[in-house]
């Protein structure tokens, strides 16, 4: 049974299983404020704390550090804001969030469930939203 | 693509935890026990951010130790097939290179790099085009998609391309 369900999956499709559909995406520049701020909280409660990561999530952090656009806090926040003006799926925001495309065909190269079904998605739009995206990063 | 999910488990505490302290403890183990793990389904869970809910106790027969069911809040790392994300090349060899994203390994084989590279092996071995301009080695960051992942009870392997659209390499050390 399991091997089935993970041949049906295919983010570009947005089909990512009943347990991510339901769950919150997360982009790269807000898993790095979580990890930080995780981070933090360590040192206080130990001397040593680089010690005591396990290597699953100081990868993760080194990995969110480099591939964040966005560092600010305000931003990160305001970019989801922004998004989620779009009636986007969770998954589609995060992906556009973390590649910050600059062209609506390359948004629709990265995120293919936005050309498909009836959904008001057309290039104006997408366009207009990266538009928004680029000027968070400006006034960051 | 990093998720923020409910998971629950079954946790078993030793009698000589129970007290004051019973909630910390349970916690505590909980981090130490699930941080840091893969499961397939799931993907790897990075660091948990909440307890939800804490379900009653029930002790087991013959040993006196009592499981707790837990729900807790996480950070999980879970890439899935068709998913375009940026990772960092770790090595470069004649069959394709291997690339990193957070705790995943993404191997892009020879075929899926565009007929344009060439390897160039020497003590920094390359993928470069024939007019020099790309250039894919260690540290490099690409673009690519994830087409196939295997999945193991501990681990998660994924294959990856770069050839197609709007993939590739995003930024190369050597110029950087």
């Amino acid at each position: 049974m399991n091997t089935t369900k993970a041949e049906e999956e295919d983010a570009s499709e947005l089909k990512i299983g009943e347990d991510f559909l339901k769950a919150k995406c997360l982009m790269n520049s807000e898993v790095a404020i979580l990890l930080e701020h995780r981070c933090e909280q360590l040192k206080h409660m130990s001397d040593d704390p680089m010690n005591h990561l396990p290597q699953v999530f100081e990868k993760a952090l080194q990995y969110v550090k480099r591939f964040s656009r966005f560092t600010n806090q305000d931003a990160v926040k305001q970019v989801r804001e922004v998004l989620s003006r779009y009636q986007l799926a969770e998954y589609e925001l995060a992906v556009l969030g973390n590649l910050c495309p600059e062209t609506a065909e390359e948004a629709k190269a990265v995120v293919p469930s936005l050309k498909t079904k009836e959904r008001n998605h057309d290039d104006e739009a997408i366009e207009k939203l990266l538009q928004d995206l680029l000027m968070i990063k400006k006034f960051e | 693509m990093f998720f923020h999910i409910v998971l629950e488990r079954n946790m078993q505490l030793h009698p000589r935890h129970f007290g004051r302290n019973l909630r910390e403890n349970l916690v505590s183990k909980l981090m130490k026990d699930v941080e840091g793990t893969c499961s397939g389904r799931h993907g790897f869970v990075v660091a948990i951010t909440g307890i939800e809910n804490i379900g009653k106790g029930l002790i087991r027969d013959g040993t006196g130790f009592v499981t707790f069911p837990v729900k807790y809040q996480c950070v999980v790392f879970r890439p899935f097939k068709g998913e375009i994300l940026e990772a960092v090349v770790t090595m470069v060899n004649k069959m394709g290179f291997f690339a990193e994203a957070g705790p995943v390994q993404i191997f892009v084989s020879n075929h899926l790099i565009p007929d344009d590279m060439e390897f160039q092996s020497g003590d920094m071995p390359n993928y470069t085009t024939s007019d020099g301009s790309v250039k894919i080695q260690k540290d490099s960051e690409v673009r690519l998609k994830i087409i196939g992942t295997r999945v193991d009870a501990t681990e998660i392997f994924c294959i990856g391309t770069i050839k197609d659209d709007f993939l590739g390499v995003i930024n190369d050390p050597a110029t950087a």
